[in-house]
C-alpha cells in the first residue's frame, strides 16, 4: 500500500496524466470521479503537475499536501513526484473509456501535440493504432496557432463557426503554411468564422484520414482537448459518416487521468501492479 | 549575339543581359500585381540603362513563376532547370547546388555540359525552410542573421528532436528555461535545419563540386553543419544569388541560337517532379 502517514480515512485515489501542454489530474472514490483540474502549462512540467493535483484535492475539501496513491502517465509521467507508479497513457485512456462507455471500440485521441487513432479487440485489449507526431497538421496546437492569428477566443470561433455557410478551403496541410495562407483570407476581408470553419474542415479531413488507417469498430469515442472543440467534432463526424458514443457528460480531455486513477485504485485491491512500481 | 533571360518570380522580377559569353548588365525589382507588368517593365529598366531595344535581343528565355506569361520570350524552362544552367556557368566545375528558400528547399544535380539530371524539392513541410529557421529563432529571442555565428560558439550543440518548427518552438522555450546555453541552442537549431536537407540528400547522387545558394548560405551555421555532414567544403558562386536563374534563362537562350536540339532542355532527362517523401503528410 502506498501512502503511509497521512492516510485517509475515505479510499480516494488520483491519476495524473501530463501531457505536452497542459497536466490533468482526476481523483476518484470508488470507481466515480470526485472531482478533476487542468492546468496548461508553457515550461515547468513538473510545477503544472503538482498545481494539477493541489487544485482537484481542494476541490474534494483536502488540503494540498495530502498524499493521495497516485498513478501518473502522458508525456511527462516521469516527473510527476508525487506519484508512486506509472502507466503508459494508452493502457490508461482505454481503461478510463472502459469505464464511461464499454462499448466503446475505436479511440480517436487528439490532443495538444498528437494525433492517435487506436482499436481494441472484443476483449477490449489494445489491436491496432495509427498515429502522427512530429507534425502539427491536426492537433491541438495547429487549432491554437490560427485561432491566434484570428485574434478570437477559440471557444467563441468554435460555436460561432458551426453555422458557418462558407467555410473558407484551407489548401495547405502544413501549420507554418496555413498561418500565411490564413492571413491573406484574413487581409481579404472574409469572415472569421468562415476562416475557422474552414481551418476545422482541414483539421477534420487530417484526423479522418489518419483514423481511416485503422479498422474504425463501432463504437468510436473522440476524446483529447480537440474533442472539446464543438465544430472539429462534427466534422470528423461527417467525415467518417457516425456518431461519436456518449462519454456521460466527462470532459474529453480527463479520459486517460480518469484511466489512471482508476489503475491506481485496482492495483490497491488487487495488489497488482498495472504500470512501473517506483518504490 | 545578344541575348536575354527573364525571371519572374513571386517576389522579384530579374533581367540579365549577355552579349557572347558575358553579361552587359542586369536589373532586379519587385514585382507588380501582374506578371506581364513586371517582365515588362523590369526588361525596359534593363535596355534603357544599357541603350539597347527590343529588337536588339537575339533571343530571350523566361523562367519563373510567371514565365509563361513574358510577352517577349521565344520560350520558357523551368526555374530548376535554369538555376542549375545559371550556376554551372557562373562554376563549370559544380555539379550539385543545394537551394535553401524561405518556403521551400531543393537540391539539383547538373552534368558536365549544365543540363539539369536530377532534382528533389521539399513539399508540404515547412521543416527545414527559412521560416522554419526564422519561427525556431524567435523562440530563443535572437536575430535569424545571429543564429549561425552564435551557433558557432556552442560547447555542447543541444538536441530539438522535433522537425516542425512550430513544435520545436516549445522544446526550445524549455531548453532555455533550463538554463542551456543559447549558443548551444543555437546550434541545435541550425543541425536540425541541416538534417532536414541532408534527408533530401538521401540517396540523391551527390557529386562534388557543391555550391549552396538561397537565403541558406547567409546563415554560416548551417552551412557548416552541412559541410562537416556531408565531409566536403562548398564552393562559392562569384554573383548575386538572385540572378542565378535569369542567368541560366539567358545561357539556355544563347544555347538555342546555335543548338536548336536544345530547345527543350528538359526533354532528355525523362524524369518526374519528385518532393521530399520524408514528408510526415
Amino acid at each position: 500500500m502506498p501512502g503511509g502517514t497521512n492516510k485517509q480515512q475515505r479510499s480516494i485515489y488520483a491519476g495524473c496524466d501530463l501531457g505536452i501542454c497542459s497536466a490533468k489530474v482526476v481523483i476518484t472514490e470508488n470507481g466515480t470521479i470526485l472531482a478533476s483540474e487542468i492546468v496548461p502549462y508553457k515550461s515547468f512540467p513538473d510545477r503544472a503537475a503538482v498545481a494539477a493535483m493541489q487544485g482537484a484535492l481542494h476541490r474534494v475539501g483536502l488540503s494540498g499536501d495530502v498524499v493521495v496513491p497516485c498513478l501518473a502517465t502522458g508525456f511527462g509521467d516521469k516527473v510527476v513526484r508525487f506519484a508512486d507508479r506509472t502507466a503508459p497513457d494508452i493502457t490508461c485512456l482505454l481503461r478510463g473509456l472502459r469505464a464511461l462507455n464499454p462499448r466503446v471500440r475505436t479511440v480517436i485521441d487528439v490532443g495538444g501535440h498528437t494525433l492517435r487513432a487506436s482499436n481494441t479487440t472484443n476483449n477490449g485489449e489494445l489491436h491496432h493504432t495509427a498515429f502522427i507526431e512530429d507534425c502539427a497538421a491536426a492537433t491541438g496546437l495547429f487549432i491554437e496557432v490560427m485561432a491566434k492569428v484570428l485574434e478570437f477566443p477559440m471557444e467563441e470561433l468554435a460555436a460561432n463557426s458551426l453555422v458557418s455557410e462558407n467555410p473558407i478551403r484551407i489548401t495547405n496541410t502544413c501549420v507554418v503554411f496555413a498561418e500565411s495562407e490564413v492571413i491573406s483570407f484574413i487581409n481579404e476581408g472574409h469572415s472569421r468564422y468562415d476562416i475557422f470553419a474552414g481551418i476545422a474542415l482541414a483539421v477534420a479531413a487530417k484526423i479522418s484520414s489518419v483514423a481511416r488507417r485503422i479498422d474504425i469498430f463501432p463504437e468510436v469515442a473522440m476524446t483529447g482537448g480537440v474533442a472539446r472543440n464543438v465544430v472539429v467534432k462534427r466534422e470528423v463526424e461527417r467525415h467518417l459518416g457516425l456518431k461519436f458514443a456518449d462519454l456521460g457528460g466527462v470532459d474529453s480531455q480527463i479520459v486517460a487521468a480518469f484511466g489512471a486513477a482508476l489503475l491506481a485504485e485496482e492495483s490497491d485491491l488487487t495488489g497488482t501492479k498495472p504500470g512501473v512500481d517506483r518504490r | 549575339m545578344i541575348v536575354a533571360g527573364c525571371d519572374v518570380g513571386a517576389l522579384t522580377a530579374k533581367a540579365v543581359v549577355m552579349e557572347n559569353g558575358g553579361i552587359l548588365g542586369f536589373e532586379i525589382i519587385p514585382v507588380r500585381p501582374d506578371a506581364v507588368l513586371s517582365a515588362t517593365e523590369v526588361m525596359d529598366r534593363l535596355l534603357r540603362n544599357l541603350g539597347l531595344s527590343y529588337t536588339d535581343i537575339d533571343r530571350c528565355v523566361s523562367t519563373g513563376y510567371g514565365r509563361g506569361m513574358v510577352p517577349f520570350a521565344q520560350a520558357d524552362v523551368s526555374e530548376v532547370s535554369c538555376h542549375g544552367r545559371g550556376a554551372h556557368w557562373l562554376m563549370p566545375s559544380l555539379r550539385t547546388i543545394i537551394d535553401g528558400g524561405g518556403q521551400d528547399f531543393k537540391v539539383l544535380s547538373v552534368d558536365d555540359k549544365g543540363l539539369l539530371k536530377d532534382f528533389r524539392m521539399s513539399g508540404r513541410c515547412a521543416a527545414g525552410t527559412g521560416r522554419s529557421l526564422e519561427i525556431m529563432a524567435e523562440s530563443l529571442g535572437v536575430e535569424i542573421s545571429e543564429i549561425g555565428p552564435l551557433s558557432l560558439r556552442a560547447t555542447s550543440p543541444a538536441t530539438i528532436t522535433k522537425p516542425c518548427p512550430v513544435m520545436a518552438e516549445i522544446e526550445i522555450k524549455r531548453l532555455v528555461v533550463e538554463g542551456v546555453d543559447a549558443a548551444d541552442i543555437a546550434a541545435g537549431i541550425t543541425r536540425s535545419i541541416a538534417q532536414h536537407v541532408m534527408w533530401m540528400l538521401y540517396r540523391f547522387n551527390v557529386k562534388k563540386d557543391i555550391a549552396v545558394t538561397g537565403g541558406i548560405a547567409k546563415n554560416i551555421g548551417v552551412v557548416k553543419q552541412l559541410e562537416e555532414m556531408l565531409g566536403i567544403e562548398f564552393v562559392e558562386l562569384p554573383a548575386d544569388p538572385q540572378l542565378i536563374g535569369a542567368i541560366g534563362a539567358a545561357v539556355f537562350a544563347a544555347d538555342q541560337l546555335t543548338s536548336p536540339r536544345l530547345l527543350n532542355p528538359e526533354s532528355h532527362t525523362g524524369m518526374k517532379s519528385r518532393t521530399n517523401s520524408r514528408n510526415l503528410q
